[in-house]
């Protein structure tokens, strides 16, 4: 064997160590993907479907209803929030920690992000409100009813 | 006859319509037959097209100016009392302006392409013209059709507009942000029609992608910058402290530009080495189908729900845009593949290629994970009709990996000679990054960063930073030795002599800090939410926060409920005013925060809520985030070290001016 050919040979060899070194990183990266694919899916859901699906304590999941009126508790001192969401059909009392949006009000849409426990009630992490995309025209003439209070 | 801006507008886009229609036949017949005055007719619909539709957007600026509130677009997105700056940035806040922004500078690169590419290569350019011209015409169709077209009148004229989105109007860099991006979506269209046209021909050399290099290169930088200044928006507007979320919307723009970067990689093994033909091919047709699915899944409102798409004109026509584009490119591309032979193969695994190769392997990888976490609850809801989303885990837990990866092979590759390394230069190239590497791990730990992440990213950090210094050093020192240059002559002359190579190495440095900042930010951040009342303080993170009381600001267009807070310590000594802002016709306050930045710790303070009745009490959020001005300022390098491998490099003259200029160094 010629020095040139030994060289060609370790050339192939090399050229396959490095296919396969590709398609093991592929491989595992798809693999690695696939297994947290799962865990991450936060599932969007109204009180109704929660119940029905029997969502185990734990599991991620986020709900969207309406904030029922005579319900939102904030305590500044205790950072303790509290109110029902309900779909008209079921409530789920939502427990938080921290001040609600500012925009958060009885009456209106909120989406809340966070866990059931055990007792049934919902511990969100993350509480938004939902609020309508459109932008009513006002009326010309109409004093601006947006001043802050 | 009373001409209004938007009849200007209309007129102008029906007229470029059948120009660009007739582009794509007067530069095919060009190409095919090499017929010179169907290239000028071609040239000529090209300037008078773009010269029809900057008429359009102008026109639309000034329909925005005027307030001329029978334009549905204008009626949506303005209002009499919106600022002149969010008057003229309204072109882009909605999708109809947006997609006439897109338009033009479709039309721009198309007229380049005719006027300047056409020189140099005129079959390839030709043929490239006529594919752009294609594509131009596909968006002309959008812009007069109802599908997006930004002149629709309202039946009933309003008194007053909507205003822009608050979101919008909130910070100046709305006005840099979304044009940077469509910039750098847009411009890909250059080297894409290129691709196209040397497979139409069956070139199989390449010829394409030397001609399309620089066009890569500034798109390439156009889309990462702006997807810095995205996320520097969303951190200066949005008020939750963070930068990056993994929104559908923000994987819509790092994807073409993963594999973009893959791209502007690999192409340099194809110069050198004459490898990766077929590879190059697909990526550039893999990053444009990803700007337009990139567009697709923002504008149809798909990501919201499935549902929505039906709800949309557009969202179809975009779809049929996307599958037409991957169909005709990757049947091409099969169809040429014959033609499309490597000469010669990749080297030992310790080569550039290799580790280039390994590269677009992993940037790959990680824009397909990221597309399967952006599709995967469209398709769980096409199937099962379950609404739900991939939270940040997934992104985190696979991307963050992948980036080390990323950050490591960046400190290898370039170090390594093609073709394959010895053990020699393997120690001359690697002992100093190494012991770096050693002493940014130390750093990270002595500073108490949590996490095996933030470590190996330090350790990483110092070993890419070492090799470029490496480089620099080694550079500058032989400058001197062979042309007897100062320090600060051979940097500037090496520089701009070799302006790809080190300019690469400028972008390397920028990715550093922009990793530097994510790693520290992300494990450092100190938060802490009080209510309080005026007159008292708290302390974090060895800051004292004092609040002094709630005001209300009036402005024409919009209030604001400020709270006043002192924000003293660790050699700070400034006034914040986090905020709630309110607009006319919002029914939501939009947050807007008070930072302090800095080039160690940002303090970023939010109104969280206040008391609606006596306004005793406020809760106020402050976060203490190191490092993260860091983030923009690695965006801000690398797009200088962009535009230093931009840049046209002056002639090789080398060799004989330093003999004229200095022959008592040069010797003999």
């Amino acid at each position: 064997m010629t020095v040139r050919s030994v060289r060609v040979t370790e050339r192939m060899g090399a050229r396959r160590l490095l296919l396969i070194a590709v398609l093991a990183a592929a491989v595992l990266i798809g693999f690695v993907a696939v297994q947290n694919l799962a865990p991450a899916a936060v599932y969007y859901l109204t009180p109704t479907e929660a119940l029905q699906r029997r969502v185990a304590a734990g599991t991620a999941a986020r709900l969207g209803g309406q904030v029922e009126t005579g319900t939102l508790r904030y305590e500044p001192q205790t950072r303790d929030l509290r109110f029902v969401l309900s779909d008209g059909t079921t409530r789920v009392t939502v427990i938080g920690t921290g001040a609600p949006p500012a925009l958060l009000r009885e009456g209106a849409g909120a989406v809340v992000e966070g866990t059931f426990a055990a007792d049934g009630t919902f511990h969100a992490t993350q509480v938004i409100a939902k609020h309508d995309e459109q932008y009513a025209p006002p009326s010309p003439g109409a004093t601006p009813s947006h001043r802050a209070p | 006859m009373n001409l209004s801006f938007a009849d200007i507008g209309t007129g102008a886009l029906r007229a470029a319509l059948p120009l660009a229609i007739w582009g794509i036949g007067a530069a095919g017949y060009a190409a095919a037959k090499r017929d010179g005055r169907a290239l000028a007719s071609a040239r000529w619909s090209a300037l008078i097209t773009l010269l029809l539709v900057v008429l359009a957007a102008f026109a639309m600026v000034g329909a925005l100016i005027t307030h001329d509130f029978s334009v549905l677009y204008v009626a949506r997105n303005n209002a009499l009392e919106t600022p002149l700056f969010f008057t003229v940035v309204s072109l882009w806040a909605a999708l109809e302006g947006s997609i006439l922004l897109w338009t033009a500078i479709l039309a721009g690169a198309t007229a380049y392409v005719a006027w300047r590419g056409t020189r140099a290569l005129p079959r390839l350019a030709t043929t490239a013209l006529a594919v752009l011209f294609a594509m131009l015409a596909f968006f002309l169709i959008l812009v007069t059709t109802p599908a997006a077209d930004p002149f629709v009148r309202s039946e009933i004229v309003r008194l007053n507009g909507n205003g822009p989105n608050p979101l919008l109007q909130n910070h100046p860099l709305m006005a840099l942000h979304p044009p940077l991006l469509y910039l750098g979506y847009v411009l890909f269209s250059v080297p894409f029609a290129y691709a196209i046209a040397s497979l139409v021909l069956g070139e199989g050399g390449d010829r394409w992608l030397i001609a399309t290099r620089r066009f890569a290169l500034v798109s390439w930088a156009l889309l990462g910058v702006g997807i810095v200044a995205g996320a520097w928006w969303s951190y200066a507007v949005l008020g939750w402290g963070g930068y990056w979320a993994w929104d559908p919307v923000e994987n819509a723009a790092i994807m073409p530009w993963l594999v973009a970067t893959a791209y502007l990689h690999s192409v340099m093994v194809e110069e050198k080495r004459r490898l990766l033909r077929s590879w190059n091919l697909s990526l550039v047709i893999a990053t444009f189908a990803l700007t337009i699915l990139g567009t697709f899944l923002t504008r149809s409102g798909v990501v919201n729900s499935v549902h929505a798409f039906s709800l949309s004109v557009i969202g179809p026509l975009l779809l049929g845009y996307l599958v037409a584009i991957v169909v005709l490119s990757v049947g091409l591309l099969l169809w040429r593949m014959p033609m499309l032979r490597d000469s010669g193969a990749v080297g030992a695994p310790l080569s550039r290629e290799a580790i280039f190769l390994f590269q677009n392997v992993v940037f790959v990888a990680a824009t397909l994970t990221v597309l399967l976490g952006t599709l995967y609850p469209l398709i769980a809801e096409a199937i099962s009709g379950d609404q739900l989303s991939i939270g940040r885990p997934y992104f985190d837990r696979v991307e963050v990996p992948l980036a080390l990866a990323l950050l490591f092979l960046m400190g290898i590759g370039p170090q390594l000679p093609w073709h394959g390394a010895s053990r020699a230069t393997l120690e001359r190239q690697f002992t100093a990054p190494i012991v770096a590497a050693a002493g940014g791990a130390l750093l990270a730990v002595a500073i108490g960063l949590g996490g095996a992440f933030a470590v190996v990213t330090y350790a990483l950090a110092a070993f890419v930073a070492a090799t470029v210094v490496q480089e620099f050093a080694r550079g500058i020192h032989a400058r001197r030795t062979l042309h007897g240059e100062s320090a600060g002559t051979a940097l500037a002359n090496l520089v701009r002599r070799n302006g790809r190579r080190y300019g690469g190495y400028i972008v390397h440095l920028g990715i550093v800090l922009v990793a530097l900042a994510v790693a520290t930010s992300q494990s450092r951040t100190v938060e802490i939410e009080r209510t309080v009342r005026a007159g008292e303080h708290f302390e974090v993170a060895g800051y004292t926060v004092a609040y002094s009381g709630l005001r209300t600001v009036d402005e024409p267009q919009r209030d604001l409920l400020v709270a006043d807070l002192a924000i003293t310590g660790n050699a700070a000594d400034t006034h914040l005013r986090p905020a709630l802002v309110f607009f006319p016709n919002a029914t939501q306050a939009v947050g807007s925060p008070g930072i302090s930045a800095g080039l160690g710790d940002d303090v970023y303070t939010i109104l969280v809520a206040y008391d609606t009745t006596a306004r005793s009490w406020a809760t106020i959020r402050v976060l203490v985030i190191p490092l993260v001005s860091w983030l923009w300022l690695g965006g801000g390098v690398v797009g200088l070290g962009a535009v230093i491998a931009a840049l046209p490099q002056p002639a090789r003259r080398e060799l004989v001016r330093p003999l004229a200029e200095a022959p008592a160094t040069v010797g003999d």
